[in-house]
């Protein structure tokens, strides 16, 4: 009997029991329900007090296609946010991609695909020089970011005043059309159609699927993570840290180039005023949605709530006769309220689980 | 002698001067007209003030992205002050220096209550002034407001611009609050090293809210020279301060992580950028180019810094 019981004894008291892992905190804590629940009531606020929210096609679907542009740019900014860095070019790196871009079709007549893969290199490439001077000079990526988005933005003017003597290339690849207008509604299999859904809200997806996928699985995105908490650790466990910020900070530009392409796509032109209006909302979506800006953890989902979020308070207010001025200051509002809820959520969560426990 | 020369300081008078000569060759010594240099000087004010409202921040190692909206705000305020409610020039002067610290300090005070981080809260405040600067009046100008406030914007003492000698004296305030003052010393110390600080018994959180509070409070000067210089002001005010006020601080040699500021670094810095944009209006260049330029000069100060301190064998 007693070396039956023997065994069992250790097991007995519940001091031994594994304790919760720190990470546990209650459903009510995690940031990504937060937002969907704003998201929600937003929505039925702004369906209620004005009907034409809920119209299909002059408000959801524009809706979805903005949408769209923004996770991309949000992205964009969690790639080297990862890291812990910033990418103050984001707008400008989508200038110069969209302008090589719209080069391409303008006097190569490239079809539409191979003009976005054209933009897609241009922008990893120029995101990867600000990555390599970042790591080879171990200047603050702020820093480095910040005068590149100058150089750009002289650059990006002077290009198109070289190339189309205006602001805008002219020309409008085939396939572009359709990427602006059509909804999926308007492809039919028969008796079957499509939800009406822009063509562009897959790419937004295929793009958060793939930056998902990255940095949860892919080698080369825990890598980058592993860098971003702490550089030194990552550095000593044989991981080639330089490659790794090179890489994330290619991978900003890329995303950022492809979200100039979706708003060109959805603008009907390529322009040198793209990237404008994207500096702000490349940091809300990220932010929003439980992204830190200390690195080492990201949030692929949190960026495309915090996106949604953003663009249904813009599109709501907008409906309301709110003027732009007046919209960013309640955006900046919310932005302060969730993040200090978000705090507080924080808190409670750790002062409930250090008291359960 | 020698630890004079090797100054980060030493290298941007040098290069400042030897600009200005070769720009006013270039000119055929217009620039040492009495009306260009007037301009050249009295335009120049604001990118200083501006520089020192950022690199105060930056001394304990924050950002204050809402100092050039809040500059615009508070010179649109002033400007209803005067106009609208017909308030007497002083008045409108105390007021935007008052609103400056105060947004200053609401800023400061985010920051330490809720943990975010800095560059978060005043992108968030940023957005929110931007909207305030809208709704005090619109897309409307105000103008010929107080003849005597225009007029200080416009005298000069000895042909040297009043409102270029009020950005000189907050520059030397600036510098002695930090060199010789207890909470500037604290305020660099936290900077610094926030846990030495704290072991040595200084408040950091009480350094973060003075230093936003002190930007604040320089925006407010920004905006009173805004007002005062430009004769009119509307809501666009404050839009293309953002680049500069970081320009100024880190051509200067101040550091990003916080603990080290030059006061003299940023107010030469400030020179040079107003160099380019002069040559820029004297030789009918592109405006993109400046851009391009200062971009350019920007990441060449940094490069040229980091150069340096491999030289002289890590960071001083």
């Amino acid at each position: 009997m007693k070396t039956e019981t023997a065994p069992e004894a250790p097991a007995v008291p519940p001091a031994a029991e594994p304790r919760p892992p720190a990470r546990a905190l209650p459903v009510w804590a995690n940031p990504r329900l937060g937002l969907l629940i704003v998201i929600a009531v937003l929505v039925v606020l702004f369906s209620s007090l004005t009907p034409a929210f809920l119209d299909p096609r002059l408000t959801l679907a524009p809706l979805q296609a903005d949408i769209s542009v923004y996770v991309v740019v949000g992205l964009a900014q969690l790639a080297v946010l990862s890291l812990g860095h910033m990418n103050m070019a984001v707008g400008r790196m989508a200038a110069l991609s969209t302008f090589a871009m719209g080069l391409a079709y303008d006097r190569l007549g490239v079809p539409l695909l191979v003009g976005l893969l054209v933009g897609l290199a241009v922008g990893a490439g120029i995101g990867a020089l600000a990555g390599l001077l970042i790591a080879k000079t171990g200047v603050n990526s702020f820093v480095v970011t910040l005068a590149l988005d100058f150089g750009l933005l002289g650059l990006v003017t002077i290009l198109y005043t070289w190339a189309t003597g205006g602001v805008s290339f002219a020309v409008q690849p085939s396939g572009l059309s359709a990427l602006r207008f059509d909804t999926f509604a308007d492809y039919c299999m028969g008796e079957v159609c499509g939800p009406r859904i822009p063509l562009v809200v897959p790419i937004a997806v295929a793009a958060a699927l793939g930056v998902g996928l990255l940095f949860r699985h892919a080698r080369l995105g825990r890598e980058i993570l592993m860098t971003g908490s702490n550089t030194v650790a990552a550095e000593l466990s044989g991981i080639p840290t330089h490659r790794r910020v090179v890489a994330a900070h290619a991978l900003s530009g890329l995303l950022a180039a492809l979200a100039g392409f979706l708003l060109a796509a959805n603008n009907g032109a390529f322009s040198a005023n793209i990237g404008e209006s994207f500096l702000l909302p490349s940091f809300l979506a990220p932010v929003l949605g439980g992204t830190l800006l200390a690195g080492g953890a990201v949030s692929v989902l949190g960026t495309a709530l915090g996106a949604t979020l953003t663009q249904v308070i813009y599109k709501g207010l907008n409906l309301l006769q709110f003027s732009l001025e007046e919209l960013k200051l309640y955006i900046g509002l919310v932005l302060l309220a969730a993040l200090s809820l978000d705090r507080l959520r924080a808190v409670l969560a750790e002062r409930r689980a250090v008291s359960s426990s | 002698m020698r630890s004079v020369i090797r100054t980060n300081e030493f290298t941007l008078a040098v290069i400042a001067a030897l600009g200005f000569a070769a720009l006013a060759v270039a000119t055929d010594f217009n620039l040492l007209t009495a009306g260009t240099l007037d301009a050249f000087l009295r335009f120049l004010a604001l990118p200083i003030v501006i520089g020192l409202a950022q690199m105060v921040v930056l001394a304990v190692g924050q950002m204050n992205l809402s100092v050039g909206v809040l500059t615009g705000f508070c010179a649109v305020a002033s400007g209803w002050l005067m106009v609208d409610a017909g308030l007497p020039a002083p008045v409108a002067v105390l007021a935007a220096l008052a609103l400056g610290a105060v947004v200053g300090l609401v800023n400061g005070l985010l920051v330490i209550f809720t943990r975010i981080n800095g560059f978060i809260v005043t992108l968030a405040t940023m957005t929110i002034l931007e909207g305030l600067r809208y709704g005090v009046n619109g897309t409307g100008t105000y103008q010929g407001y107080s003849p005597g406030l225009r007029g200080f914007g416009q005298a000069s003492v000895a042909g040297v611009p009043v409102v270029f000698l009020l950005a000189v004296v907050i520059a030397v305030a600036v510098a002695l609050f930090f060199r010789r003052t207890v909470p500037g010393r604290h305020l660099l110390a936290s900077g610094g090293n926030p846990f030495a600080a704290r072991l040595s018994g200084i408040s950091n959180d009480r350094a973060l809210v003075l230093a936003h509070t002190l930007s604040g409070l320089l925006a407010g000067f920004a905006a009173v020279i805004v007002v005062a210089a430009f004769g009119s002001v509307n809501a666009s005010i404050g839009d293309d301060l953002l680049l500069p006020s970081f320009a100024a601080p880190i051509i200067g040699g101040v550091a990003l992580a916080g603990g080290m500021i030059s006061v003299t670094g940023t107010v030469l810095a400030a020179f040079l950028v107003r160099l380019v944009d002069v040559s820029q209006s004297q030789f009918d260049i592109n405006r993109r180019w400046v851009d391009l330029i200062i971009g350019a000069v920007v990441l060449g100060a940094v490069l040229l810094g980091q150069f340096r301190d491999k030289l002289s064998g890590g960071p001083r």
